[in-house]
């Protein structure tokens, strides 16, 4: 078993010495045999009451995947306005055009006044004349 | 062990009565383990308590070991159970030897302290025992006295391998794979450990 130190096996020096620790371990006090067994229970119960190991290797790695999901989720800038649609892809700017209310009416040409258009125009052309209301 | 036997029992009615194998496997690994425990805790105790030449750091050493075994390396093959569980201690050894090294270098600056409660000798230790010992008993104290002083004086690689290997009964292989070297490293450490021995106790030579 030992092998020796000899190739061919245990010599008589080594025998001697083996048995003398195997003596003292096999006398060993009551007190100590006794700690002995509590530790060895106390091993096993603790091996009994642990979580399945599989919970326990893959929980940590599940919290971190978590954390970097919300990370992502807050920090991340967005492609797109909140106020686009997302389906006509209209945006801010469009919402502003159909509010101003000073803006050239974009629901028909019922409502242009194109007399006044025509009288600015001319207005503007003879611009070397006095000006208006002076 | 009535309140352990209860324990397993208890941890075994846990699983569903459908998984009636797998509650099975679960008593087998732990009786084998306890077994394998039950069968190394002795030489352990003293392998530790030569190593660091004190009785209650040896029990902690070897409680240590089994806890950790027990809880992180049960699900291993058990024939590699002896290898871990002697590396383990081994290292605990070495932990509590560096704690040792740390506290004492931290105590020399220190020369108004009293004289610690864990180093205090147990008038009880001082007490004689007049109870005559047998003739034989008397000689194998004192063979068994010197191999330990003996032992105990051996670089720190040569106890292990002597140890696990005479002591213990482990294989170059099992050996080497506790102490984290080479099997011819393990050679070498043995026989040097026993030609340091033999030097010191040359009357064991017969």
């Amino acid at each position: 078993m030992m092998g020796g130190d000899t190739e061919g096996g245990d010599s008589e020096f080594e025998r001697r010495t083996r048995a003398l620790l195997m003596q003292s371990a096999e006398a060993l006090p009551g007190a100590v045999r006794s700690r002995l067994t509590r530790a060895r229970h106390a091993a096993l119960a603790a091996r009994s009451v642990r979580a399945p190991s599989f919970t326990r290797r893959w929980m940590p790695l599940g919290a971190a995947v978590a954390a970097v999901l919300a990370l992502l989720i807050v920090y991340v800038p967005h492609s797109r306005s909140p106020l686009e649609n997302p389906v006509t892809g209209a945006g801010l700017e469009d919402i502003e055009l159909l509010t101003d209310t000073d803006a050239v009416p974009l629901n028909g040409d019922q409502e242009v006044d194109y007399d006044f258009y025509e009288w600015a125009a001319a207005e503007a052309a003879g611009a070397g004349g006095p000006a208006v209301g002076s | 062990m009535a309140a352990f036997a209860s324990l397993v029992t208890q941890t075994a009615d846990l699983i569903p009565s459908g998984k009636a194998h797998l509650r099975d496997t679960t008593q087998d690994a732990t009786r084998a383990l306890e077994a394998f425990l039950a069968s190394v805790e002795r030489k352990a105790f003293r392998i530790a308590q030569i190593a660091l030449r004190h009785e209650a750091d040896a029990l902690d050493v070897v409680q240590d070991a089994m806890m950790q075994l027990s809880s992180r390396y049960a699900s291993r093959p058990p024939q590699e159970w002896k290898p871990l569980f002697y590396r383990i201690l081994e290292n605990r050894v070495r932990d509590v030897q560096r704690r040792r090294s740390v506290r004492s270098r931290v105590m020399s600056y220190m020369p108004w302290r009293g004289e610690d409660e864990e180093d205090a000798v147990d008038p009880v230790d001082l007490a004689v025992d007049h109870a005559p010992l047998p003739p034989a008993q008397l000689e194998s104290d004192e063979a068994m006295a010197a191999l330990e002083q003996a032992i105990t004086e051996l670089p720190t690689r040569q106890r292990q391998a002597f140890l696990l290997r005479n002591f213990e009964g482990m294989d170059v292989a099992e050996t080497a794979a506790a102490m984290k070297c080479s099997a011819g490293s393990v050679k070498t450490h043995y026989f040097r450990a026993l030609q340091a021995l033999r030097s010191k106790l040359g009357e064991f030579r017969t």
